[in-house]
Order: structure tokens, then C-alpha cells, then sequence
């Protein structure tokens, strides 16, 4: 069994650069909702150019990148075996980074996209995301089965689970409603918006959390068979939550009612996917000194609040008023910056530690987390709020411009907690930059 | 054996959802399209096509969305919700999930040309609270100065909802299609009444409505209701100057409530009535003092005469014989005549007017053609038709 900590280390710190070039695209639109002259005219600086910019780049920049690097690390582990090339691993990485990332921002910004949720890259970009997608499925799968999945571990069921249905799922989001039009297209653009975090990110973040927390703790999970329960349950029904996102559309009345069927009993699982996880920390606490363990114990607190959220937010008398407002922005914040992140920055920093020849400043990456934690809270909760009073104008019937006047204070609370963000990245990447070097090789 | 079963079922969970949430309504939204939809759709111009790419490529979709959704909220503001056939062309589909502005499904007939050019190089010109960002690159350096770029997505705004309004036009259903869109006539709610005229200016209700003013109004009309806002330039006909004109209560009412059709001025029937209320009354603050200073009416010995004469020859086949805009050629004028008997200009408004006509609209100048005695005359004229309608409805 071969680690490529080389990869791990490359796909670490392109992971955190576009994740600091993504969340500097996403204070600078925060801050444009109250200071809109901010672009200056400057059609690169203008706000729907930084807002395709600024999602695509957290999730196949930081998120993506975060993943691999962690699954360079965890699959070997997991398997026994190494990953399948370290020559498809440097291609894969170029690719990824070379031809997604780079030429995908660059696009985007100089007005060459196109207008789909969570598919903003145009579909010269989709091409090698697709074929980076099929690169990963080849690279880290093989070893799962050359182990044989019969005494497979519930993260390696989640990893090989998000890598098949991306593949699947990215053609249906980012390229097919380029053909399909109007409210047919927005049916697939539905899906994607919600298989993009269900079917990616979700699994990704679960394989970690199912990692690290035995990992660390050095005890078994509390229940294979709630893993694996949770597991089959997730996978059947997060492909058919999409539709929630076109509540009261004219998309037909028994789609929408088998989404928001589908998100209540999303969120049972979660609940249950909760349960096992905090029942498998043995006591570790909330806070737990591993400063891995700790990112990955907010993350499952924020999964489970999020998707019961989320849940609650497809009822049709909740969604009538909140939808279309910032709780919403506010609930995909606490998703991606929340659920995600903290899984993602949880991985890296456990496989950080435990690669070696790297720095790692432990006193950085604890006030990273503080940082984190802070601002999310308070960004999600101004969000709420603000997208609360948004709710209330809009069905008052006043004119549509007291909105907008009516979130000025809070728009600008939240750019000062995007400021918290931002710090506490900033944080991170002295985490992993400075401090003292690991031993070479690792006992 | 297990694990290729659990692949399968696995792939059967994404092909499921795909099926029942994805190919099968879209299925049904075909059909209903068909059996809705108009036979003979307009398919969107070049220029309406390139604009549309302008705006998928500046997202504008992020913060406007295109879809009225089947809510109370929705319909009562956007109008009749989206059907399926409306969207049949959209490729890639601009529904969107998130309204920062409004929803602009229904765009079409709701604004001036002028006004979205403005509005597009810099919407804090004519909405001065505006968060959303200018697009001077689209301008040759200024809101009069338009590209043909910027010309394009004005013409795919107001495409948007074209064909529903088409659809509807001849039934009842216009209405509810595009409640925002300038009316030329129609009922006008009925304002609550001032509570105490006398400080109407002074009271909570005056400050009410200079707050109104300057959110809503100074950024065309401007600060000194002189018409002369920030985005003036650019709108043709210009903003009117309110300061030398006095209006009676219905009158003002009436462009607030049906917009004033041919101009960029909209319609504000989203504004609560006693928000309308407050407006009214302060629009009418500086003008009602202008009323009772009479200076500057040149006396002449034939002026009741000679203006009559004048105002018949000249003026009556538009502004019509008592002055109630309602000539026998204002129906085919796209902005309506205005109707002197609910609005006074000064002497000196009217004679300049005159003198320069109104650019953008079919009011054209007389200065060649009228002596200044007679327009002198025919000022003292029309000035007379508010005087008098004035008197009836006191009495």
C-alpha cells in the first residue's frame, strides 16, 4: 500500500487558494448589495459575472480539490491498496485545476457561461469536468473492488456512491437543459441543484465524517446497520428532492409533491445518519482537542440542522413565504460554508497531520476554527432573519423597493461576517504553511 | 454478485429520479403547452435573441427571476401565474430561485424604452435605492448614448410576457396578466381623506410624503420638482417640472395610479393609499403657492377673445374643446393630451411650453407660428379651463 502524499499536498493547497479566490469573489458581491458602484463598471467586477465565479469556484475548486486530497489519503486506508496511477493522479490534478478551474473562471468573468445553478462553467468546461469526473471514478473505485465490497466500510460505499452518481449526474444538470427548454429545463436544472450537494458533496462529506471520527476516537462506530441504513436511504432520496427548489411552478403538482414528500423523509434519515455519527464519538465531546475531530463534529451539528431545515423549507405553507429570500441564501450558506466546509477542512487537516514532511501550525488552524464557526453562525442567522422581513414586505404588497432598503443593515452585517470567513481561511492556510514540519516519514 | 446488484439498484435510484422528476414532467409540461399555448407564437427577434444572451451572461437571472409561481403574493403583484407554453422557447430556462429584484416575467409594456436605457446605465438614476449594478459597457458613455447591445436587452425585457399579454388581449384577462402595466383610463381608488387640511404640509403626513418624494419621485422629477432629476437626461419626453404646474388631487392620483402611458413615468399602484395619499398632497405644496401669485399675466384688451379664438384654431382638435384632453384626435396619440381642467401651469410654463413644445412627445412648438400677443392670450385661456372646472366642482 502506496499513500501519495504528493497528491494530497497538491490538491491540499490548490483546494485552499481557490477557496480564498472564491470567498473573496463572494465578499466582494455581498459588499456590492450595499455599495453597488463597487464594480466600477468594470464588466469582470460586476455581479452576476463574481456570483457564477464565486459558487463554481467553492464547489469543484475548494470542495472538490478538498475531497481529493482527502481520498489520496483515506482510499489507501480504506482499501488496503493504492490508488489506481500516480500518473492519472498528476493529469487528473492538472486537469482539474488547468483546464477547469482556470479557464473556467476566466470565462465566466469575461462573459462566456451560462445560466444554470451550480453549472455556471460553459460547456467547453463541463467537457473536461466530465472527463475529470470519469479520471477520480478510475483513480480511487478499482481499490474498492480489488478489496472486495462485501467488508466494505460505510465511507467506502459513500465514495464510490458519489463518484458513480456524479458521473451521472453532472450531463443531466450541465448539459441538458442547454437543449431542454423552459420549465422542462428547469425540472433537470432542479435535480442538478440538488444532486450537486446530495449526490457530490454530501457523500464526499460523509465518507470524511464516517473516517475521521473512528479514526480519531479509536472506536468502532455505534451502529454498521444505521450506517448502512442511512446510507441506501440517502442515496434513494436525494435524487428526488430537486423539484422542491420550483414550489408552486408549473411543473406538474405530483412531481412537486414527491419532492417535498421526499425532503421530510430526507430529514428522518438525517436524523438518524446524526444519531450514529454523535453516538460513534464515545464522549469526544463537542469540542474535541483534535482539531480534525472538531472541524468534523460542527460539520455533523450543521447537517443535521440544515437538512431539517431544509426539510421544513420544501413544506408548501413555509416555502410560499420564504422562497426567492436571503433564508434561503442563508440555508445553502449553512450547507456549502457550513456542512460541507467544516467536513472538508476537518479531512484535510486530519490527513495533513498525518502526512508526512508538511507544516502544520496547530495554534492557526484552532483559531481558523473559531473564525469559521463564528462567522457561519452569524451569517446564517443574519440571513434568516433578514430573509424573514424580506418575506413579510413582499407579502405585504409594498412597493418592491422597501425590500430592498428594509435589508440594507443587514447586508452589511453579513459582508462583516464574510470578513470573519475570509480571516479564519486565511487562518487555515497558515495552518497548513507554517508551524512545525512533520516527521518525514510517518511512524 | 451482491455488490453488482447494489450498482444496479444504486444507478436504478438515479434513474428513477431522473424519469419521474425530469422525462415525465417534462412530458406533461409539452402537452400542456400545446393544448394552452397560442397555435402561432412569436419567436424572439435578432436583437431580442442577443439580448437574451446579454442577460444569461451578466446573470441577471440571480436576482430576477421569471416565473409568477400560483401564490396569493405573487399573483397579486406579478399578475397571472406562468404557464407552461410561456417558457417553451427559453433555452437554457430563467426561472430562477432567488429575487433580490423583482420578477420580470411580465415586463413587457410596463416601462419606456428610455426609462430601461436609464435605468441600465445606472439604475440609481431613476431608482435611487437600487442596489443593482450599472452596465456602462453596454453605453457609449452615457444613458443617451446607447449601444446597440443595450438596445438589445431593452428589446428582450420588453418581450418578456409579450405573448401572454397577446394572448389575453381582447378578453378580460389583460389585467391580470400585467397589473403594473400604464393604463390610460380606468377606476382610481379612492384616497382617505386629510384629517386636518390646514397643516396638511406641516403634519406627520407632510414629512410622509417628502420622504415618498425623494425615495420615489426626485430622481427623475427632481429635488425642487423642477424635472430635473439625475435621470432626466436621457428620458424623452423629459420628467415633468411639478413646480410650476398645480394639479388637482385626481389628477395627480391618476398618473400615480395608471402611470402616465407614452412617457417613462409607471404606474404605482403597489403604493399603499395613504402612501398615495401623502404624495398627492405633496406634489401639490409648492405649485398651490405659485396659484395664488398671479404675477407676470399680461392683461391685453382682446384676451379673452383672441385666446378662444386661438385655443379653438390651434389647440382643441388635442387638448379638446373645454380642455379635458379629450380632442378628437387624443385617442390615437400614444401619450395622452393634457387635460387642463385638472392641472394649472403658470402663465409662464404654459408660454414656454409654447415657445419649445415638449421633445418626445407630439406637442410641438409654436414659436414660429404664434405671435407672442397670442400666446399670451391663449395662455390666459387655457389657464382659464382650471379656473372653471375649479369653480363647478365647489359649488
Amino acid at each position: 500500500m502506496h499513500v501519495d502524499t504528493g497528491l494530497v499536498r497538491a490538491h491540499g493547497l490548490a483546494a485552499l487558494v481557490t477557496l480564498l479566490v472564491s470567498v473573496t469573489f463572494g465578499l466582494i458581491i455581498s459588499i456590492q448589495l450595499w455599495w453597488p458602484d463597487l464594480g466600477a463598471g468594470v464588466p469582470a467586477l460586476s455581479w452576476g459575472r463574481l456570483r457564477y465565479a464565486h459558487t463554481q469556484g467553492i464547489m469543484l475548486g475548494w470542495l472538490a480539490n478538498a475531497f481529493f486530497a482527502f481520498l489520496y489519503h483515506a482510499v489507501p486506508r480504506l482499501t488496503g491498496s493504492s490508488v489506481t496511477s500516480p500518473r492519472l493522479g498528476r493529469w487528473l490534478f492538472g486537469i482539474w485545476n488547468l483546464a477547469v478551474m482556470v479557464p473556467g473562471w476566466a470565462l465566466v468573468l469575461a462573459g462566456v457561461s451560462q445560466p444554470l445553478e451550480w453549472a455556471e462553467f460553459p460547456l467547453v468546461i463541463d467537457a473536461f469536468v466530465a472527463i475529470g469526473i470519469v479520471m477520480a471514478l478510475i483513480q480511487f473505485v478499482p481499490p474498492f473492488f480489488a478489496r472486495g465490497l462485501e467488508s466494505l466500510y460505510v465511507s467506502s460505499w459513500y465514495v464510490i456512491g458519489a463518484l458513480v452518481f456524479t458521473m451521472l449526474a453532472y450531463p443531466m444538470g450541465n448539459i441538458v437543459p442547454e437543449f431542454v427548454p423552459g420549465a422542462a429545463g428547469a425540472a433537470f436544472s432542479g435535480l442538478w441543484i440538488h444532486d450537486a450537494v446530495g449526490l457530490f458533496v454530501t457523500p464526499l462529506a460523509l465518507a470524511i465524517l464516517y473516517f475521521v471520527i473512528p479514526a480519531v476516537t479509536g472506536k468502532p462506530i455505534y451502529s454498521h446497520f444505521l450506517s448502512m441504513l442511512g446510507f441506501w436511504l440517502l442515496f434513494f432520496l436525494y435524487p428526488l428532492n430537486g423539484t422542491h427548489h420550483y414550489v408552486f411552478s408549473v411543473i406538474p403538482m405530483s412531481a412537486q409533491f414527491t419532492a417535498i414528500a421526499a425532503s421530510a423523509l430526507l430529514g428522518i434519515t438525517v436524523i438518524l445518519v446524526v444519531a450514529n455519527l454523535l453516538l460513534s464519538l464515545h464522549g469526544a465531546g463537542a469540542f474535541p482537542k483534535d482539531l480534525g475531530l472538531r472541524f468534523v463534529v460542527m460539520s455533523t451539528i450543521f447537517y443535521l440542522i440544515v437538512s431539517v431545515q431544509g426539510s421544513l423549507q420544501a413544506f408548501m405553507s413555509v416555502n410560499q413565504v420564504v422562497h426567492f429570500t436571503d433564508w434561503v441564501i442563508g440555508h445553502s450558506h449553512l450547507a456549502m460554508l457550513g456542512f460541507a466546509t467544516f467536513a472538508a477542512a476537518g479531512g484535510l487537516v486530519h490527513a495533513w497531520q498525518r502526512t508526512p514532511g508538511v507544516r502544520f501550525n496547530a495554534r492557526a488552524v484552532g483559531r481558523a476554527y473559531w473564525f469559521l464557526f463564528a462567522g457561519v453562525l452569524l451569517m446564517v442567522t443574519d440571513l434568516t432573519i433578514v430573509g424573514l422581513v424580506q418575506a413579510q414586505h413582499w407579502q405585504s404588497g409594498a412597493p418592491w423597493i422597501d425590500s430592498v432598503v428594509a435589508s440594507r443593515h443587514a447586508w452589511i452585517i453579513r459582508s462583516a461576517t464574510g470578513i470573519l470567513v475570509l480571516g479564519g481561511f486565511l487562518d487555515l492556510l497558515q495552518g497548513l504553511l507554517t508551524g512545525p514540519r512533520n516527521a518525514e516519514v510517518h511512524p | 454478485m451482491a455488490y453488482l446488484a447494489a450498482l444496479v439498484a444504486g444507478v436504478g435510484f438515479f434513474v428513477t429520479s431522473v424519469v419521474w422528476l425530469g422525462v415525465w414532467p417534462a412530458r406533461v409540461l409539452e402537452e400542456q403547452a400545446r393544448a394552452f399555448g397560442p397555435t402561432a407564437a412569436l419567436a424572439l427577434t435578432a436583437s431580442e435573441q442577443r439580448g437574451r444572451e446579454i442577460y444569461a451572461r451578466e446573470g441577471c437571472g440571480y436576482c430576477h427571476t421569471q416565473q409568477v409561481r400560483f401564490t396569493a403574493a405573487d399573483e397579486a403583484r406579478f399578475g397571472a401565474p406562468t404557464l407552461a407554453w410561456e417558457s417553451r422557447r427559453d433555452v437554457p430556462h430563467m426561472l430562477g430561485t432567488r429575487r433580490i429584484g423583482p420578477d420580470l416575467s411580465r415586463t413587457s409594456g410596463t416601462r419606456s424604452e428610455d426609462w430601461h436605457l436609464v435605468h441600465l446605465y445606472n439604475p440609481r438614476l431613476v431608482v435611487s435605492q437600487s442596489v443593482m449594478p450599472g452596465y456602462p459597457w453596454l453605453f457609449a458613455g452615457s444613458a443617451d448614448q446607447p449601444k446597440q447591445s443595450a438596445r438589445d436587452v431593452v428589446a428582450y425585457l420588453e418581450s418578456l410576457g409579450r405573448a401572454r399579454l397577446l394572448a389575453a388581449s381582447g378578453t378580460n384577462e389583460v389585467v391580470v396578466v400585467n397589473p403594473a402595466s400604464p393604463r390610460r383610463s380606468g377606476e382610481l381608488p379612492t384616497l382617505p381623506p386629510d384629517p386636518n387640511p390646514a397643516s396638511r404640509w406641516t403634519d406627520a403626513k407632510g414629512a410622509r410624503g417628502a420622504e415618498l418624494y425623494t425615495l420615489h419621485c426626485a430622481s427623475c422629477h427632481g429635488p425642487e420638482m423642477r424635472g430635473d432629476g439625475p435621470g432626466a437626461r436621457g428620458l424623452m419626453p423629459a420628467p415633468t417640472s411639478l413646480a410650476d404646474r398645480f394639479y388637482r388631487s385626481d389628477r395627480v392620483l391618476e398618473a400615480l395610479w395608471h402611470g402616465v402611458p407614452g412617457t417613462a413615468m409607471p404606474a404605482w399602484r403597489d403604493m399603499p393609499l395613504a402612501d398615495l395619499a401623502a404624495l398627492v398632497s405633496h406634489v401639490q405644496q409648492p405649485t398651490a403657492l405659485l396659484r395664488e401669485d398671479r404675477i407676470g399675466e399680461m392683461p391685453a384688451p382682446d384676451a379673452a377673445e383672441r385666446g378662444a379664438r386661438v385655443y379653438a384654431d390651434n389647440c382643441a382638435q388635442c387638448h379638446g374643446p373645454t380642455g379635458a384632453g379629450d380632442g378628437s384626435a387624443a385617442s390615437s396619440l400614444p401619450r395622452p393630451p393634457t387635460n387642463f381642467r385638472l392641472q394649472q401651469m403658470s402663465f409662464y410654463g404654459v408660454v414656454g411650453t409654447l415657445e419649445q413644445g415638449i421633445a418626445g412627445s407630439m406637442m410641438a412648438s409654436w414659436g414660429s407660428r404664434l405671435s407672442r400677443a397670442d400666446m399670451a392670450a391663449v395662455a390666459h385661456h387655457i389657464r382659464g379651463f382650471f379656473d372653471e372646472a375649479d369653480r363647478r366642482s365647489n359649488r
